[in-house]
């Protein structure tokens, strides 16, 4: 029998699936699916837009790359609209129907909580977020190890205020704490950390913000006798806190948290009351990876990247990308291990943008470790999935606010493995 | 394939989850004409009990009893239901806008209740840990769902056909007399208050149950599953399928949650990914209208009340 020519054309096409099925690795199916949920509408919305940009960028880069095991990337993001069901609804959707290898989102804590109980930990998919920081996730011990985040949570910044008041000695400390996830993270944080590295917490007091005083916190702080002070909170009610503190005669070994790295702070309760007191922050890293990513993004969007979660979602999806090639096929368990190697301890640094991604596949193909350095940074996963930071401490002397010295991202993790064991 | 099931299996189990707060609603506002807008206040008290009493242990947590899940739910119930009375003793003279509003600052108090009160519900951190029921047992996502699913089509089976009777019964008929024309019920000797508050007690311990049985399906929640949207979609369900009628708010709550999902199926499929953004915000135009068409063109719901409902009328 003749083929007739539609047939032909068929079978060509058919020929030509076959010979690129046979360039790729076994039992990868073209195009390798990447799920996203991110809040585009709602209260959200505004930020939301670059973070969205930045997952895009990340799969466009990859794609310019070499894509994942030979494969291009499709990239299927849908909206959460702020709520959780809507959220756990479309994760579903993209784990079920649209199988996606991997997934990335959200924002909220409260729409990324249900989806790791629901879809994404169940189902074995491995999930990274660009911006849920609270604790309890990584915790609780119910993610299977399905979850990472490549934003620091705020055990970075508790775990380097804990070093520096130990390095400063202090003793006995009371530790007055806004009464929000933030807050009471920073103090359980602090509270291992001390354990560890010396030093006593003797009270603590949470407050809730916004009120005309705080005498009875302070009042209730200093019944215990304190010989120093950590003050974690906004700078508006920490102006209040702290003028009751000296005007009750409390200690002036005063540590604060980063919020506070403002003038409004200073001025507001009096640089000459509040010389010597320091804190901490989160350092943003800097080098040719960060601004290699900085500069693509601006090019490719005419728009900067300030803002929360833009660098933090591109790591996310540019991790998930090195990891689904350095793992032996894409089912989640896999993926999951494979993510722990992207930053291995000996291996070749590899950076941002396309042409660092294609350099990361010629050595995963070759079998050699990489380190891949992101937008934020080097990018390496604790036991929990959580990453640290480098931090700064910032005192204050003359009035100034000055860098005390940079906690470098190496003495962080040094600092998180004597203290998470 | 299997995904697809999967995925259905799941939406079948959201939508049970609402149709059971829709089926309450429908008492108190279809039945009775009682204007809750605290339906999310309800909702979460169910949830969070549930959450609060079966979780497992964690030191920095009050509750989190880790007790059997029936005991949960159970509490659930008796704890919505006792709230629902507190509220309603206080707020049932209230009537239409004047009961919506209460209602409203109600939910949003509870709310923030439990955005706050973070050693009994974490805070913004949420419960986790939330044990679901025989998860043992069924281990496998598809599995689970799949027996939640029955267990869920068995409660909300028994509670369709217990309100049927209820509403036609002649306790249902009185409710359908205060709302119609209370002067009317008073003067006939029935006591409007006493009706209205157990029609107000029955509904909102049926969004009770449901916020129980969204918990252990979900094994987390956290104050953000309460914000007053749920308290308009559920509003909508009711509505699109036809106020006053037990079929209409299933209907309802299966084409409203239909269409909140399945418009960003479609639009991620008909917009290429780089207008992600604007496609989301069509999504939401999309939902908005077609709320609106159903409304212009079937203002008394996909299925309307029914006018007579006494099987001695009928005869």
């Amino acid at each position: 029998m003749v083929a007739t020519p539609r047939k032909s054309v068929a079978f060509a096409v058919a020929a030509v699936g076959l010979l690129c099925a046979g360039t790729t690795s076994a039992q990868v199916a073209c195009p390798v699916k990447i799920g996203g949920v991110l809040p585009l509408t709602g209260s959200m919305a505004p930020i939301t837009k670059k973070i969205a940009q930045a997952a895009e960028l990340a799969i466009e880069h990859i794609n310019q790359g070499g894509g994942i095991k030979g494969c291009p990337v499709q990239f299927i993001l849908r909206d959460d609209q702020g709520q959780p069901t809507v959220g756990v609804d479309a994760a579903k959707y993209l784990v079920e129907v649209e199988r996606v290898a991997a997934f990335t989102g959200t924002i909220s804590s409260g729409i990324t909580g249900p989806i790791i109980s629901s879809v994404t930990a169940p189902s074995r998919v491995v999930q990274i977020t660009c911006c849920s920081t609270a604790s309890a996730f990584t915790l609780d011990g119910r993610s299977g190890g399905y979850f990472f985040r490549t934003i620091p949570t705020s055990k970075t910044q508790a775990y380097a205020t804990a070093t520096e008041t130990a390095r400063r000695g202090f003793k006995r400390t009371a530790v007055i704490y806004v009464n929000t996830d933030f807050g009471t993270d920073m103090l359980r944080f602090y509270r291992q950390a001390v354990a560890k590295l010396g030093g006593d917490i003797v009270v603590e007091v949470p407050y809730n913000d916004n009120q005309p005083s705080y005498r009875a916190e302070v009042t209730r702080a200093l019944a215990a006798k304190p010989e120093s002070l950590l003050l974690i909170g906004f700078p508006k009610d920490a102006v209040t806190i702290v003028r009751e503190w000296l005007s009750l005669g409390g200690p002036r070994q005063v540590a604060l948290n980063n919020s506070m790295r403002t003038m409004d702070f200073v001025n507001g309760v009096g640089a000459r009351f509040v010389e010597d007191f320091f804190g901490m922050d989160n350092a943003q890293v800097a080098g040719p990876h960060v601004d290699a990513f900085n500069r693509l993004f601006e090019e490719k969007y005419k728009a900067d990247t300030k803002g929360p979660g833009i660098h933090t979602q591109y790591d996310a999806v540019m991790v998930l990308g090195l990891a689904m090639n350095i793992a032996k096929d894409l089912t989640g368990p896999s993926i999951r291990d494979a993510v722990r190697q992207v930053h291995a301890p000996n291996g070749t640094v590899v950076g941002t943008g396309p042409a660092e991604f294609r350099k990361a596949l010629e050595l995963i193909r070759a079998g050699r470790p990489i380190k891949y350095h992101g937008a934020t940074g080097p990018i390496e996963f604790d036991a929990n999935g959580d990453v640290t930071g480098p931090a700064l401490v910032w005192r204050i002397t003359n009035g100034q606010i000055v860098t005390d010295r940079v906690i470098s991202i190496e003495e962080m993790q040094a600092l998180f493995k004597r203290i998470d064991g | 394939m299997t995904g697809v099931v999967s995925y259905l299996v799941f939406f079948a189990c959201v939508v049970l989850i609402l149709g059971i707060v829709t089926l309450g609603l429908n008492l108190q506002w279809g039945f009775t004409g009682l204007f809750n807008a605290g339906v999310a206040g309800f909702y979460a008290i169910g949830a969070f009990t549930h959450a609060i009493l079966t979780a497992a242990p964690q030191p920095q947590y009050l509750g989190n009893f880790g007790l059997p899940w029936i005991v949960g739910v159970v509490a659930a119930m008796a704890a919505t239901a006792a709230a629902a009375w507190l509220v309603g003793v206080l707020t049932i003279r209230l009537r239409g806008d004047y009961l919506a509003i209460a209602s409203f600052g109600i939910a949003v108090s509870i709310q923030l209740v439990t955005l706050n009160w973070e050693a009994l519900t974490g805070g913004s951190q949420g419960i986790t840990r939330i044990p679901k029921p025989l998860a043992g047992v069924f281990d496998t996502p598809l599995a689970f769902n799949l027996w939640y699913l029955a267990l869920l089509a068995a409660i909300v089976g028994a509670l369709y056909v217990a309100l049927e009777r209820i509403v036609r019964s002649p306790w249902g008929r009185v409710l359908r007399a205060i709302r119609e024309d209370e002067a009317a019920a008073i003067a006939l000797g029935k006591s409007a208050r006493r009706y209205r508050l157990e029609a107000f007690v029955l509904g909102s311990t049926m969004m009770g149950l449901a916020g129980a049985l969204y918990a252990s399906f979900i094994g987390f929640v956290s104050a953000f599953d309460f914000l007053p949207i749920v308290t308009f979609q559920v509003w909508a369900m009711l509505i699109v399928g036809g106020s006053g009628n037990n079929r209409g708010a299933l209907l309802g709550t299966f084409v409203v949650w239909g269409i909140w999902t399945a418009s960003g199926a479609l639009v991620t499929k008909l917009v290429p990914p780089t207008y992600a953004a604007q496609g989301a915000a069509v999504q939401v135009i999309l939902i908005g209208l077609l709320l609106v068409l159903t409304l212009l063109f079937r203002p008394q719901g996909l299925i309307g009340e029914e006018a007579v409902v006494s099987r001695h009328a009928k005869d």
